[in-house]
């Protein structure tokens, strides 16, 4: 056996594409590949246009493509990561991926002769699997991030994340001097809920409590779940005003919803504490112990009110002066 | 001094090749381009592992990072990376000759590491009698941790490497970008080999 029948044996048999150009663009070789996959014998291909036989191709960006391999007599690449594929055949596989199409890697080689380089060949492998498990593997690693920020039970931020969260909006509102509110709640005689009707009625309160107050806030308000009943919600570019009419706004949301759970229809309250970002606050963490300290005075206050930190004035009376 | 340390001789010769190397693949990239490409003196050193992440950090601001192996005969090979900055991307397509809405910025970045690696190594590997063979680029990141990820990773396979770094400019493009070669142990004792035989040839 001769090594050209060697070299064509073998180019048959490669599960890669095997098409090589000249400088016109026109089809020199075509390998079983790509006459099984574009399903086109090589007698209906050779020496017509590639543009001809692939009238997807982009043409011009192939053509530069082409130049570039030719006048720096360099191979170029071309992955399915930033182009899924260039050549428009089947899938070799019947597995769902968001293209009809083969996924695709290409090499650009050239090809010397002693004249220079007059042809290119144009390897096209089929990555349709590395493309199905990479975009698996991706979807796992976003929802594996989300559920790394996400308070199982409530579906809202979890302590971690929302502390992050408030590091950054408490370092964003100093450097340029914006407004940054705090809300802390806290769900009052939570122990008693959980007595009466059992974990599993505590954790429907905490579920139904964290949508009514999600509902009442803006999508840029960051709320998340502090510890066990207690809820914390940063409020970006927000003043007292702002804040004090959010607080009072889902403490009446909490105080006027009834859940039904096993024949019973729960109620509760909820103690609310607002701060908001002053000259003295040197770190995120005084934030979070002004409106500490307003959530603790709204529990000596009787519970079921909100109470606003430093000035110590009830919320109720500031609203009222608005 | 360890046997992967290049004596004063080495290093000069070496130094040589690349300057070589640089002014013939700035001409060609000048030409594909159409636009003068500078290469500022390359800077050769030897680093461990432990101080590769640390000397690649001086990069910090870096806002993508461009990984091609290459490998060529006697055991030259390595790992090319190309460094680019933010904001140093947007006339991209236009140096490369595309229209922008032809291709993504990351494919743009990829096109252009892979034109400045090859081109670079292609005219390296003849002064050398060599010939270089070429992974496909990949573009490792366009965020901070996962470079030092990358960096961390790559620095697991070897103790000490040769480290050169080259500078590119465009200016008509206001354009920078490093290229650094990092040579694996074994790589440096291949090399030094055929550094021999070229002073010898002198």
């Amino acid at each position: 056996m001769s090594l050209d029948k060697f070299c064509s044996s073998i180019s048959n048999q490669l599960n890669t594409g095997v098409l090589i150009l000249d400088l016109e663009g026109n089809i020199v070789l075509w390998n079983k590949f790509l006459e099984i996959h574009a399903n086109k014998a090589p007698e209906t291909v050779i020496n017509q246009s590639v543009y001809q036989v692939f009238p997807e191709l982009p043409k011009r960006w192939f053509e530069r493509k082409i130049t570039s391999v030719v006048q720096l007599k360099s191979p170029s690449f071309c992955s399915w990561e930033q182009r899924h594929h260039l050549f428009e055949l089947p899938h070799t596989r019947p597995i769902t991926t968001a293209s009809r199409f083969m996924a695709q890697n290409c090499t650009f080689l050239p090809i010397e002769s002693k004249a220079g380089v007059e042809h290119i060949c144009v390897l096209i492998e089929d990555t349709t699997d590395v493309c199905y498990y990479q975009t698996m593997l991706n979807k796992t690693l976003a929802d594996l991030a989300l559920a790394n920020r996400i308070d199982g039970l409530t579906q809202i931020f979890n302590r971690k994340h929302w502390e992050e969260c408030l590091a950054n909006e408490f370092s964003r509102a100093r450097r340029y001097k914006h407004e940054l509110a705090l809300i802390m709640f806290d769900l009052d005689h939570f122990k008693l809920l959980n007595d009466t009707f059992g974990h599993q009625g505590g954790d429907l309160v905490l579920i139904e409590a964290s949508k009514v107050v999600s509902a009442i806030l803006r999508s840029c308000d960051l709320f998340g779940r502090y510890g066990g009943e207690e809820f914390a919600i940063i409020l970006p570019e927000t003043d007292i005003t702002g804040a004090c009419d959010v607080a009072e706004r889902l403490r009446k949301g909490l105080e006027d919803l009834a859940i039904e759970y096993q024949g019973n229809n729960i109620k509760f309250t909820a103690s609310v504490g607002v701060a908001v970002i002053d000259e003295n606050d040197n770190r995120y963490e005084d934030l979070i112990s002004n409106a500490d300290v307003a959530l603790y005075q709204a529990k000596s206050a009787g519970r079921n009110c909100v109470r606003l930190s430093q000035e110590l004035v009830a919320c109720d009376d500031l609203i009222k002066l608005v | 001094m360890s046997s992967f340390n290049l004596d004063e001789d080495q290093q000069d010769c070496l130094q040589e090749l690349i300057n070589v190397a640089m002014g013939q693949a700035s001409d060609q990239l000048a030409r594909y381009l159409d636009t003068f490409v500078y290469l500022k003196v390359p800077k050769i050193e030897q680093v461990d592992a432990s101080s590769l992440t640390a000397t690649l950090n001086e990069e910090r601001a870096a806002a993508a990072v461009v990984s091609q192996g290459f490998f060529g005969y006697e055991g030259i090979r390595g790992e090319a990376l190309l460094v680019y900055q933010p904001n140093d991307s947007d006339k991209l397509a236009d140096l490369l000759g595309y229209e922008p809405d032809e291709l993504s910025v990351e494919e743009q970045i990829i096109d252009l590491s892979s034109i400045l690696t090859t081109t670079f190594l292609n005219v390296f590997a003849s002064q050398i009698e060599n010939q270089m063979s070429y992974s496909a680029p990949r573009l490792v990141s366009a965020g901070q941790s996962s470079v030092s990820s990358h960096l961390q990773q790559l620095s697991f396979n070897w103790d000490l490497a040769l480290k050169v770094k080259i500078s590119y400019q465009v200016t008509d493009y206001s354009f920078n970008c490093d290229m650094i070669l990092l040579f694996p142990e074994s790589a440096i004792l291949n090399i030094k080999t055929v550094i021999d035989r070229i002073l010898e040839e002198y």
